[in-house]
């Protein structure tokens, strides 16, 4: 088991690609960082929860299409094929699927802490702040749910039509450019803009309303379950 | 020929890989950076804001792309044992040449794909100022180069290290180096042309000219790097050196990579664009140069022919002097560094002449010996194509069939050291323009046609009395306007025309010019007669002289005219930017401290707020400025740098001054006149504010320092800076 997962992961993220979507990232971090993070957000430190938040889900648009983009390493047309192959080896399709799943995941994970290690350094070199344990709140209510999704989401549309992962990447940019209600602010950082007003304190701490919480849970649960049917399903995929 | 064989196939199994889609999706969406993020083009015309930076953006970021997908693709090539061209069995050279022709075709594909893509937000965008010369321009030069630079640069990095993790490195270094050190380095910055402005009004050819000349310069220079890395491609199991000893036995190879590296090289020593002027702004010996002894000025004359397709200008000029010194002197001229002089005479026979190779200020010294004889007519000949001084501000000295704009010495050599004569410096300039153009002296002069030639082009003629001088010249509409007891010519661009229109363009004249001039006084540069407010071409601020102002259009543009902080209705924009004609040209702020909240536009702001209240009422005027104001400083007080302002203090210096800046805009725009206003209660009311200012526009003037400053306004009101703090 743990051997596949290696594998798999050595895959995934010791080739070009991964080291070119790193680059890619890291550039926009720094774009954003210096450019509107430094401003800070709702009047408060650029190092404040919401700050980082409003970073966070500005990157998030590339974390969900590099997540997709690993996903496409599964269900792309070839990759069906070369998985009849596999099916032959003495290994259990399941342990397969668990240690693909958990490879994209870290993969998403890798990716997510390469731009909290930018805004880390970022921060402490414009500021010498370093207390970063005050930002994984933001950092988790913001991309655990939406990574999670994006990755069963993103497998459920691929074993639809696999193109349909292309079409699952516009999704953050559609949600960017719509008008969202204010419990789904999370889905493109209106949240962290808006909702520091609404509490009537200057730099108030970072809290989050059940109502903004509850799709988060959502998103997460379903991504759980979506990612439980992958491994089920798995056998009867290839 | 094997590549134009396999290239077909090469290019079909690139558009079939899954990343070439990425990576051209990503390219054509990545121009929204230059809308959202970044933003090198600081100018706030329609077409800086809307095409520039977008289409930089797109360049930067589909260079960056392309780089990657160039040496993934060569990588992945290399490393994949199912290639169809490695079946093929052909050489790895022929190999290289069609990837990177297939790498090229896929750039050219999404670089058409990008332009459809943004046409219509483009157009959208832009607006009544929108033209497709421009937006096809933009995108070729600005982002569609940049591709290519990408991908050569890339895959000769892959090529030299054949490692795609230390051809990343490179490439990104390469990148880097282009997006900082490089950046101000109009030449050298391959991936981000230096490009600050382009213009809504007149056409953008000068800047569009100077960044074609740098990606060539590049396109050169990495097409001959990228052919010596492809002599260095490893072959017959050779290492590098071996592989190039064997590549060059095919002599036309080294000397087609020679070739394009010394083209290279010479287009960059040989940029006709920007001049070797002294940057230590300090310096200004040309003002030094004594003056010809003996010698006075009696007259020149010049005739101008600019060459509107070319950019270049031809003139003629003459010049009379008296010289009661009965010997030889030295005459110095100020000429632009692009010209060229020729057939200098005295009096119609050839003298000598020099040229220096030191520059200052944009001009280069001409020295011309005259004869010891009483009355000297100097005629000379100059010709070229005019030169800027600054790299980072380029587009200045645009010369095409829209606008153009001739200073100083760029229309005719300056006289440097002769001294007036009993008329002054009178002269008498002719210029041949086509017919579409108006020619407008920057000054009280009038220009009229004097012949209308049969090539489409006619000729005007304006005297001055100055060594130098000002020319605008333009597809300008002239509106008449009398006003404040005056006759004011506003000539603006007529692609300006809808705009004007709307923002009642005409009526805000009248509106600010009777007002200031009631409230405040007339205008010291105006005549007393007329007034020529002529809108130039995207320059980065305006100036007056004597019979003229200039009006920059960046402050005219639709979104500007739109800008709540300066008005509400396009009339109001309008009325503010006039206003400045009082407040900031008539009479000066020290701009030297970029920070300070005290600068023209507190008392711009208030006195717009006033004109508009007299206009629309006072209940509209306490809603959409007072309030504004208010609320804005409110927030101002909120932000988080001006609570804590030992974390500004602890930022690098450019992110300090930008967010300062950023924060002192505010104070200038909203805490300054909501002091004012304050001021204005505390001094007994609108009547008596207004009597401090009229004292203030009509105050003795000290020359040195002819700045109106804050302690000076809180004297004349008996107040301390104390009594208007706020809240
Ligand atoms: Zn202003």
């Amino acid at each position: 088991m743990g051997k596949i997962f290696r594998y798999e992961c050595r895959r995934l993220l010791w080739n070009k690609f991964f080291i070119g979507l790193a680059v890619v990232l890291l550039l926009y971090g720094a774009l954003v960082l210096h450019s509107v993070t430094i401003l800070g957000v709702s009047h408060t430190a650029p190092f404040s929860p919401w700050s980082f938040g409003d970073y966070l889900s500005r990157m998030m648009l590339l974390l969900w299409l590099g997540m997709l983009f690993f996903l496409t390493f599964y269900t792309s047309p070839q990759a069906r094929r070369a998985a009849i192959l596999m099916d032959a080896t003495p290994m259990p399709p399941k342990q397969y699927a668990l240690a693909r799943c958990a490879a994209a995941l870290t993969g998403g994970a890798l990716l997510t802490l390469l731009c909290m290690v930018e805004a880390a350094v970022f921060y402490g070199r414009m500021f010498h702040w370093y207390s970063w344990g005050s930002l994984l709140l933001p950092a988790l209510v913001t991309l655990l749910p939406a990574l999670v999704f994006a990755l069963g989401s993103g497998w459920l549309a691929g074993q639809i039509r696999p193109w349909l992962v292309y079409v699952w990447m516009a999704v953050p940019f559609l949600l960017a450019a719509l008008p969202l209600p204010e419990a789904l602010g999370l889905w493109n950082g209106s949240f962290f803009t808006a909702y520091p007003l609404t509490l009537e304190t200057l730099d108030p701490a970072f809290t989050v309303p059940e109502v903004v919480l509850l799709p988060q849970g959502i998103a997460l649960a379903a991504g759980i379950v979506l990612l439980t049917a992958w491994q089920n399903r798995y056998p009867a995929a290839a | 020929m094997k590549t134009m064989r396999l290239f077909p196939l090469e290019l079909r199994r690139l558009l079939q890989s899954r990343l070439t889609w990425l990576i051209m999706a990503l390219t054509v969406l990545s121009p929204v950076l230059g809308l959202v993020l970044y933003k090198p083009a600081t100018s706030t015309t329609m077409l800086s804001v809307y095409l520039a930076n977008p289409a930089m953006a797109g360049g930067v970021a589909g260079a960056i792309l392309f780089g990657l997908l160039a040496i993934f693709e060569l990588d992945r090539a290399r490393r994949s044992r199912v290639d169809i061209l490695t079946d093929a069995m052909v050489s790895p050279l022929t190999t290289a040449l069609t990837r990177l022709l297939a790498l090229l075709t896929a750039a050219v594909l999404t670089a058409g794909l990008t332009m459809l893509v943004w046409l219509p937000i483009s157009a959208g965008l832009i607006g009544s100022v929108f033209t497709g010369a421009n937006y096809v321009l933009a995108y070729l030069l600005l982002m569609g180069l940049a591709l290519p630079l990408g991908i050569l640069a890339a895959a000769a990095a892959y090529q030299f290290t054949r490692r795609a993790d230390l051809s990343i490195v490179l490439f990104i270094a390469f990148c880097a180096l282009s997006l900082t050190v490089w950046a101000d380095d109009w030449q050298l910055c391959w991936l981000n042309p230096c490009v600050w402005a382009l213009s809504d009004d007149f056409s953008n050819f000068r800047v569009f000219r100077s960044v074609a000349w740098m990606r060539l310069t590049w396109l050169a220079a990495l097409a001959g790097v990228w052919t010596v890395s492809y002599l260095c491609i490893r072959q017959y199991g050779k290492g590098m050196f071996g592989s190039l000893a064997r590549s060059v036995r095919r002599i036309y190879r080294p000397a087609v990579a020679l070739a394009l590296l010394a083209f290279s090289g010479t287009a960059y020593a040989a940029q006709p664009f920007i001049d070797q002027s002294n940057p230590d702004l300090t310096v200004m010996s040309f003002y030094e140069i004594p003056y010809a002894e003996g010698v006075t000025f009696l007259g020149r004359s010049a005739q101008v022919f600019p060459d509107t397709a070319a950019g270049t200008v031809t003139g003629r000029a003459s010049y009379r002097f008296q010289n009661t010194s009965g010997q030889e002197q030295s005459i110095s001229f100020g000429i632009n560094p692009g010209y060229a002089i020729s057939n200098v005479q005295t009096n119609g026979a050839d003298v000598p002449f020099t040229v220096s190779d030191y520059q200052e200020y944009n001009e280069a010294l001409l020295e011309v010996t005259i004869p010891a004889e009483e009355e000297v007519e100097l005629t000379m000949e100059y010709s070229g194509f005019p030169q800027e001084s600054m790299p980072t501000m380029q587009g200045g000295k645009e010369l095409s069939s829209e606008y153009l704009c001739l200073e100083n010495s760029t229309l005719s050599p300056r006289v440097m050291n002769v001294m007036p004569g009993e008329a002054g410096y009178p002269a008498e300039i002719e210029i041949t323009l086509p017919d579409s153009m108006i020619a407008i002296p920057f000054s009280s002069s009038e220009a009229e046609v004097i012949s209308e030639n049969a090539d489409g082009t006619r000729t005007w003629r304006y005297e001055a009395n100055s060594a130098g001088g000002i020319l605008y010249a333009g597809d300008y509409i002239c509106e008449q306007i009398e006003a404040g007891g005056m006759t004011i010519e506003f000539y603006y661009g007529r692609k300006h025309q809808a705009v004007m229109e709307e923002a009642g363009a005409v009526d805000a004249v009248k509106a600010v010019v009777d007002y200031c001039t009631e409230h405040y006084g007339t205008l010291s540069f105006g005549t007393g007669e007329t007034l020529k407010l002529i809108q130039s071409r995207v320059a980065g601020g305006g100036y007056a002289v004597g019979g003229a102002s200039l009006l920059d259009e960046a402050d005219f543009t639709i979104a500007n005219l739109g800008d709540t902080d300066k008005g509400v209705v396009p009339g109001e924009i309008f009325i503010h930017e006039l206003v400045h004609q009082w407040w900031g040209l008539g009479n000066m702020f020290d701009t030297s401290d970029s920070t300070s909240p005290w600068s023209s536009e507190g008392l711009t702001v208030y006195t717009t707020y006033r004109i508009v209240k007299e206009l629309y009422g006072a209940d509209y005027a306490q809603q959409y400025y007072v309030d504004q104001w208010q609320q804005v400083v409110d927030d101002y007080y909120l932000n988080f740098y001006v609570r804590h302002p030992e974390y500004l203090e602890m930022l690098p210096e450019a992110e300090r001054l930008n967010i300062a800046g950023g924060l002192s805009g505010v104070r200038r725009y909203n805490e300054m006149p909501l002091k004012i206003l304050k001021a204005e209660q505390l001094v007994g009311g609108e009547e008596a504010m207004d009597q401090i200012l009229r004292g203030l526009f009509n105050r003795e003037l000290d020359p040195m320092y002819p700045y109106l400053t804050y302690q000076e306004f809180l004297d004349t009101c008996h107040l301390t800076e104390e009594d208007l703090n706020l809240g």
